[in-house]
């Protein structure tokens, strides 16, 4: 009679436990359908596309289209009603520098991505203060021996208005301060591969990236005696570096909502995302 | 053009009435055909009327909303973009795309000429035979080739010749639209050339000319009106080139006023920009001002040298 009950009680939390793992993972594999369509900032965009491909083989029902442009355009094409998911590098339900908030718009963390201030082989800089950052940038200060340099004209490279390299740089280094629009050494480029080729052979340049994008051509300033590695990052020494963002109208439903889960899973952030060079949001609280 | 057409339609028909008993199933046929064929010819210029004068209306009306927040004055002479403080002086650009395209046509007419007449006159025929479709495959580069080219080879040399600091500017613009253009001009210019009959030159020997005087003084005057027609396809290519300018001018909203100076213009500051504007803002509509404008520059362009062009033949 005793062994009988335990019998029965045993099967069903058998059975219970067996419904609670493999029904949802059942479930999801198969009921999961829909399409989502991305769009926005390029410097997710292979993020994005990692994980839409890890994605639809556990969802063979859903379809994501993803393709990107500027920043701007992911939240706004979620105003539109164009895309389900807009990514940009910053949070774009607050206002930054150039940029109003999108009211209505919820702003999901997908990644961490640090960036650095680099400047071209031949300057004899290896570190800059956030002041000396700022002078340099608003054109105030124009020559490297100011900052403990050679003799030489400093050649201001800056991505164009509207970069969200460029929001995150001048928020994080720049502490929000203006950057100098005209100059006889300042030229503005249109993305970071430009950016890349303009500081390696440029003499005497100064720019800034994602740090993931340095080569060994260049140089990556430490800003405030902190050298921009990942390391610093974590241990919250680095402050150069911000949160990538998917914004959704509202709070995201269904297939949506399923995928944004997946790319904010451990699964995803301590495997894939590592590998493209980001660093998982978890390391940061 | 009409006329001998439907002659022979008739002509055909009455043939075929003799023939067989169908007579008027043929003739209605054949009306039919011609008709049709004739109907979809309309259709298909229309098409592309129809496809220019959206195209103008469309940026006209995006564009024009620009004047609802900036007056004319500003857009055209102002010297002030600042964009993100509610400046939108165009007049930089404007004179850049002016400037940029001037300089291209002086330093590019000259050579390309002398490289027709090097082809067409000079040359012997096994050389030009070789030198034709390599010139051929030159126009074929795409634009970012050279671009890029401009910028990892041209900028750093143009650096070490003037000791400037950076090497942007409209020179190296200047430059790499030469290059550009130079095989167009120089292809069509060639044609031209070659189609001058042989009698004119050898009328002017037969007067003892020389063979310089031959080449300036007689066959080149002569194929003016298609010379000219080169140079209006190289402007054309010139002032709406974007990739391989964007690439070499420095994109910085000042006048150039030094030939090294970093500048933009019309071109390079639409591409820079319209990715990151924000829909339905002042700016978004002032970079459409600016497209409508390229496009209304370069249509006058071309109406303007039309008018020049039927001119010269008249004289």
């Amino acid at each position: 009679m005793k062994m009988k009950w335990f019998k029965s009680l045993a099967f069903t939390t058998l059975a219970l436990a067996v419904m609670a793992t493999a029904v949802p993972v059942a479930s999801a594999a198969s009921k999961l359908s829909g399409k989502i369509v991305i769009n926005g900032s390029s410097a997710l965009l292979p993020l994005t596309l990692q994980a839409a491909k890890e994605f639809k083989k556990l969802n063979p029902k859903v379809k994501i289209s993803a393709s990107a442009a500027g920043s701007i355009t992911g939240p706004q094409s979620v105003r539109k009603g164009i895309a389900d998911i807009g990514a940009v590098d910053w949070d774009a339900s607050t206002d930054v520098p150039g940029f109003k908030k999108f009211d209505g718009q919820v702003a999901h963390k997908v990644a961490v991505i640090p960036f650095a201030a680099v400047v071209n082989k031949g300057v004899g800089v290896d570190n800059l203060t956030t002041k000396q950052l700022q002078d340099i940038f608003s054109g105030k200060v124009k020559n490297w021996k100011e900052v403990g340099g050679n003799d030489a004209s400093i050649v201001v490279v800056n991505r164009a208005f509207g970069s969200g390299t460029r929001v995150n740089f001048q928020m994080k280094a720049l502490d929000g301060s203006d950057f100098m629009s005209k100059g006889d050494n300042y030229k503005e480029v249109k993305s970071s591969g430009d950016m890349k080729t303009a500081v390696e052979t440029t003499p005497n340049a100064i720019g800034y990236m994602d740090l993931v994008y340095v080569t060994s051509k260049m140089k990556a300033l430490k800003i405030n005696d902190v050298a921009p590695t990942e390391a610093n990052v974590i241990n919250g020494k680095y402050k150069v570096w911000g949160y990538g963002y998917y914004m959704t109208k509202g709070q995201p439903t269904g297939a949506t909502k399923a995928f944004i889960e997946y790319i904010q899973s451990k699964t995803f952030q301590n495997g894939s995302l590592k590998k493209l060079k980001f660093i998982p949001i978890s390391a940061m609280k | 053009m009409s006329a001998p057409a439907s002659a022979a339609a008739t002509e055909l028909g009455t043939s075929l009435k003799t023939s067989s008993g169908k007579t008027f199933g043929r003739r209605a046929r054949l009306a039919f055909y011609n008709r049709t064929f004739k109907a979809i010819c309309v259709v298909c210029a229309v098409f592309v009327c129809i496809i220019l004068f959206s195209i103008l209306f469309l940026m006209g009306r995006t564009g024009i909303l620009t004047f609802e927040y900036v007056s004319p004055m500003e857009f055209f002479f102002s010297t002030e973009w600042v964009p993100e403080n509610e400046q939108y002086g165009a007049f930089i650009f404007i004179f850049g795309t002016f400037a940029l395209t001037a300089l291209t046509m002086l330093i590019a007419m000259p050579i390309s000429i002398l490289i027709a007449v090097f082809l067409a006159e000079v040359t012997p025929p096994w050389l030009r035979a070789v030198l034709r479709p390599v010139l051929d495959l030159l126009v074929g580069i795409p634009s970012v080739v050279y671009g890029f080219l401009g910028m990892t080879l041209l900028i750093p040399l143009l650096r070490d010749v003037t000791g400037t600091t950076m090497g942007d500017g409209l020179l190296a613009a200047a430059i790499v639209l030469t290059i550009m253009v130079l095989p167009t001009i120089s292809r069509i210019s060639d044609d031209a050339i070659t189609a001058v009959p042989k009698k004119y030159r050898d009328a002017s020997y037969a007067l003892g000319g020389t063979r310089f005087q031959t080449t300036f003084k007689v066959v080149l005057p002569a194929a003016r009106s298609g010379i000219m027609y080169a140079g209006i396809l190289g402007m054309a290519r010139a002032i709406g080139e974007t990739m391989a300018v964007v690439m070499v001018i420095g994109n910085t909203p000042q006048l150039a006023n030094s030939l090294l100076k970093p500048t933009s213009v019309l071109t390079s500051n639409i591409v820079m920009q319209i990715a990151n504007v924000p829909f339905d803002s002042t700016w978004n509509y002032a970079l459409y001002l600016m497209g409508f404008l390229l496009l209304v520059i370069s249509l006058l362009m071309i109406v303007l040298i039309r008018f020049m062009q039927r001119k010269g033949v008249q004289r």
